[in-house]
């Protein structure tokens, strides 16, 4: 029976100190503005912040980005950092930044983790918003611009998206809405929902998503719903840089068994090449572009 | 004072009666065969009487005391059992075996003192399983692994020993030598033995008094010679049984072809 | 007295296997995707301002990080070894009374919802992750027990029938998750080992290794089990208390284990048989040196998890899975051929 309350003692006793010594609550962070020193040296742990960074001129600062961070072309050199699922933090590390930007929670729980650690090591690390929309974009930009203190590329870079988006705004308000359906995944089929930043898209390429409200943001959908929307388009976007010619082709076979749908009908099946459109960064004017060309392509012919 | 009184004992296993208003006493240094066909409750009565299952009606009582006002350690110091033989998945070795009836006497930390060793040594000696000390249960013949068993309990050093067919599935030699061991428990360690067992001749060689339980829940209870008569034994078993006188004890065995042939030899009752 | 375990040479057992532990804790620490040295960590840096890398990794993420492998490995394989006993299973490891599917409920539960709060500071996830794995432990136990006390199968068949019915439930709810969420589940349900605030650590630290202790302290008990609950009952064991006590502290720590790190496998499956082939059944040198194989077990998986395809980093359970697979299947021919030996 001794040894019994001997243990009992000693865990209690463990524990008292593991309270009174140690900072229990995480430590706080530091707003990024209240820091001093000039950032030099900036590590992106996603691919569509390193295009902002890239657009707001820091491309000199980027001390390291992750795997899957292609565009532009010169991203790719710079030193990697594991990729945006597992980052890898002795990389991060190593490369001694002064800044590292993440995404946030909850929807990336690797990346929100990786931020607490971050700052837990007293680094300076700024989580911007998930951008699913349109308007976390432009509030990432003008955040990204803050802290580096590049507010005037920052504007710049939010005008120009701005502009470049109201210009074929005007162009597709000439003709109606088209019915469009943007294919995730085909087997099971799943498309992009209402309350998705794709959707946002289609609706300033001048579309309308075939399918209605629904509770997921990717949702499977049947055989059955896909007749009835009577969709006028399909997009479905494509990772590598296949020719797209081929890629149409095998589209348009295997979406004829769907011979009743308008878009089948019509063979209005597009791929297109898709980092523009699935993550939402500096180009997603041309992403809406390239789902306008989809949708109207007339008004794009002169 | 009786070692172990029983009084009405009563059981059943859901609605199948197993036992019913059974009573006997036992005194302390006797050795007491229990036997009867299958089914008749002989292993529920000595689950009953190592506190394992609780009766539905009636009184056991163990050196006095109610059996249900022992705990299970204290209960332990007066009763060991030794059930048919069980190897245990896990490859213990003989004196880890005999060693883990000490358990109740361990330290502190949970090892044993040198009066567990010596204990254990000696049981080991006496059931002339010390020279396989070091091997383990499962590389054993099953009469060796037995002997092991027994062994263990003795090493727990109580005044009664409990035992469950422990000669079942052994040869004669086997049988006999574990048979000439309990004996030699009962007179030099004045160890009271209960065996249950389905051997009613060397059940008859060696036990003084005899519990002879039948399926419909009759007994009777007495010295060895007076219960194990020609008559009882074939209204028991319902089978029919040739006896005969042989030194200062009986034999027993069941006719069955030879009961057919017309020759089939009369004896004297 | 041949073979009988003794407390002097337990205890230079400990020491033995305490001074592999710190060799391979070391040497784990300087492994790693930044290639450092003891003396650059302990370099002083030029600038008073800077921060020294090699140190900020020695001591920030490799250290933590790899204590965490060790508390994590130590608890599943004790808790391993107990549910083998209990149990009376050599196919038994920490997750199969419905732990794994608990966990998962609780993470994907905690996924779903959305919820950012934690307790002190600590994800959601892991505190849901803790509730799911403890709650769903006792209920396997509470349902186990209408079987009858002391009986095995019932809570064997208990297990089965939560595992089943939440692993539906975890498939509703991963039908109607988010793409994210779902792999965000896995993720987290993969097993992962990260470095930890050293309040984390310290209190992890002690309620597991307290949790070690009090298994050793039931260790007699234990071994009298392994003879079945009968058989341990006549000798005097309280078997019943005996297995409260050694399931309420197995669960414990594994659920904290679970919490820390996902689910990691193989750990709790692996280390006790091999440290039973070495070094036999008796559960007084079984429980402290499987604690401290696992550790040093885990700590080394976790190392080549993190290094083998650097700079990615592969699940711990993977590489835990990879090495007890194959162990897992020698395992079961060995023991197959055993019983069949002693049916004979």
């Amino acid at each position: 029976m001794k040894k019994w309350l001997y243990l009992l003692s000693a865990v209690i006793i463990w524990v008292i100190i593991g309270f009174l010594i140690f900072d229990f609550l995480p430590a706080q962070s530091r707003p990024a503005a209240r820091t001093k020193q000039e950032i030099s040296r900036i590590i992106s742990t996603a691919p569509n912040i390193t295009e902002i960074l890239f657009a707001l001129g820091l491309e000199e600062t980027i001390a390291g980005v992750t795997s899957d961070s292609t565009y532009p072309a010169s991203a790719a050199r710079k030193p990697n950092i594991g990729n945006f699922w597992q980052p890898d933090i002795e990389a991060i590390i190593a490369a001694k930044p002064d800044l590292v930007v993440t995404l946030g929670f909850p929807l990336y729980p690797q990346q929100q983790n990786l931020a607490d650690r971050l700052r837990r090591f007293s680094y300076n690390s700024l989580t911007v918003f998930h951008t699913e929309n349109l308007s976390d974009l432009f509030d990432t930009i003008e955040k990204i611009g803050t802290v580096t203190q590049r507010q005037q590329q920052a504007n710049d870079l939010a005008a120009d998206i701005k502009q470049k988006l109201e210009r074929i705004e005007v162009l597709v308000a000439e003709k109606e809405n088209v019915r469009v359906l943007y294919v995730v995944q085909r087997n099971p089929l799943r498309v992009a929902g209402r309350n998705t930043f794709i959707n946002e898209m289609i609706e300033l390429a001048g579309g309308e998503n075939a399918i209605g409200a629904t509770i997921q943001k990717y949702p499977p959908i049947s055989t059955e719903q896909l007749i009835t929307c009577n969709t006028d388009v399909i997009i479905e976007p494509t990772m590598g840089q296949e020719k797209s010619e081929l890629l149409e082709q095998s589209g348009l076979q295997y979406w004829s068994r769907f011979e009743n749908v308008p878009a089948v009908k019509n063979k209005r099946i597009y791929i297109v090449a898709d980092d523009a459109i699935s993550q939402l960064g500096p180009r997603v004017a041309e992403g809406v572009e390239t789902i306008a060309r989809c949708l109207k392509p007339k008004l794009f012919e002169k | 004072m009786k070692l172990i009184e029983v009084k009405n004992l009563s059981f059943s296993y859901s609605e199948t009666e197993v036992l019913r208003d059974v009573s006997f006493e036992v005194e302390g240094g006797a050795f007491l065969a229990i036997v009867g066909p299958n089914g008749a409750g002989k292993s529920t009565l000595i689950n009953l009487l190592c506190g394992l299952l609780k009766s539905d009606s009636g009184i056991i009582k163990i050196d006095g005391k109610p059996i249900g006002s022992y705990s299970t350690k204290a209960l332990s110091a007066k009763i060991a059992v030794v059930r048919q033989e069980f190897t245990p998945v896990f490859g213990f070795s003989v004196v880890e075996t005999v060693m883990m009836s000490r358990t109740t006497h361990y330290g502190q930390l949970g090892f044993e003192t040198e009066t567990d060793r010596q204990i254990v040594n000696e049981a080991l000696q006496v059931t002339d399983t010390d020279r396989f000390a070091s091997r383990l249960l499962s590389n054993l013949s099953g009469g060796e692994r037995q002997r092991v068993f027994i062994a263990r309990a003795f090493a727990q050093d109580t005044p009664i020993l409990l035992l469950d067919e422990p000669t079942s599935f052994l040869d004669y030699k086997h049988q006999v030598g574990i048979y000439d061991l309990l004996k030699k428990a009962q007179n030099e360690r004045q160890k009271t033995i209960l065996t249950v067992t389905h051997d009613i001749n060397l059940a008859a060689q060696y036990a003084d008094i005899a519990l002879l339980i039948a399926s419909d829940n009759s007994y009777v209870y007495g010295p060895t010679m007076e219960v194990f008569s020609q008559k009882q034994i074939e209204k028991f078993f319902d089978t029919k049984i040739f006896t005969a006188d042989i030194g200062q004890g009986k034999f027993f065995l069941p006719l069955g072809k030879l009961a057919k042939d017309a020759g089939a030899v009369q004896n004297e009752q | 007295m041949a073979q009988l375990l003794t407390k002097k040479k337990l205890f230079f057992q400990i020491i033995l296997a305490v001074v592999v532990l710190i060799l391979v804790v070391l040497c784990c620490s300087l492994i790693g995707t930044k290639q450092i040295s003891l003396r650059t960590v302990f370099a002083l840096t030029e600038q008073p301002n800077t921060i020294n890398p090699d140190y900020e990794i020695f001591f920030h993420v490799r250290l933590p990080r790899i204590f965490l492998a060790c508390i994590v490995g130590a608890a599943l394989a004790c808790s391993g070894v107990v549910f083998q006993a209990i149990l009376r299973n050599p196919l038994a490891d920490p997750y199969i009374l419905g732990i794994s599917s608990g966990a998962g409920l609780g993470t994907i539960i905690a996924i779903i919802s959305g919820l950012s709060l934690g307790i002190l500071g600590n994800s959601p996830i892991a505190i849901f992750a803790f509730i799911g794995a403890m709650g769903t432990i006792w209920l396997v136990w509470f349902i186990g027990r209408l079987a009858g006390k002391s009986n095995v199968t019932g809570l064997l068949l208990a297990g089965v029938v939560v595992n089943a019915f939440f692993s539906a439930v975890i498939m509703f709810l991963t039908s109607i998750a988010k793409s994210q969420q779902i792999y965000a589940t896995i993720f987290w349900l993969m097993g992962n080992i990260t470095e930890e605030r050293i309040f984390v650590l310290w209190m992890s630290a002690g309620l597991t290794t307290s949790g070690i202790v009090a298994l050793f302290y039931i260790s007699p008990q234990l071994n009298a089990l392994s003879f079945g609950a009968d058989d341990a009952r006549s000798m005097g064991i309280d078997t019943s208390r005996t297995q409260l006590i050694g399931f309420a502290v197995a669960a414990l720590i594994t659920s904290i284990a679970v919490c820390l790190s996902g689910l990691i496998g193989f750990v709790g499956l692996i280390v006790p048989h091999g440290v039973r082939l070495v070094f036999g059944p008796d559960h007084r040198r079984l429980i402290p040196l499987s604690a401290i194989t696992g550790a040093i077990f885990l700590a080394a998986a976790d190392t080549l998890a993190r290094t083998i395809v650097a700079p990615a980093q592969l699940p711990v359970g993977i590489v835990t899975a990879i090495a007890g697979g194959p162990f897992f299947l020698l395992l079961l021919i060995r023991y197959t051929r055993k019983i069949g030996w002693i049916n004979k």
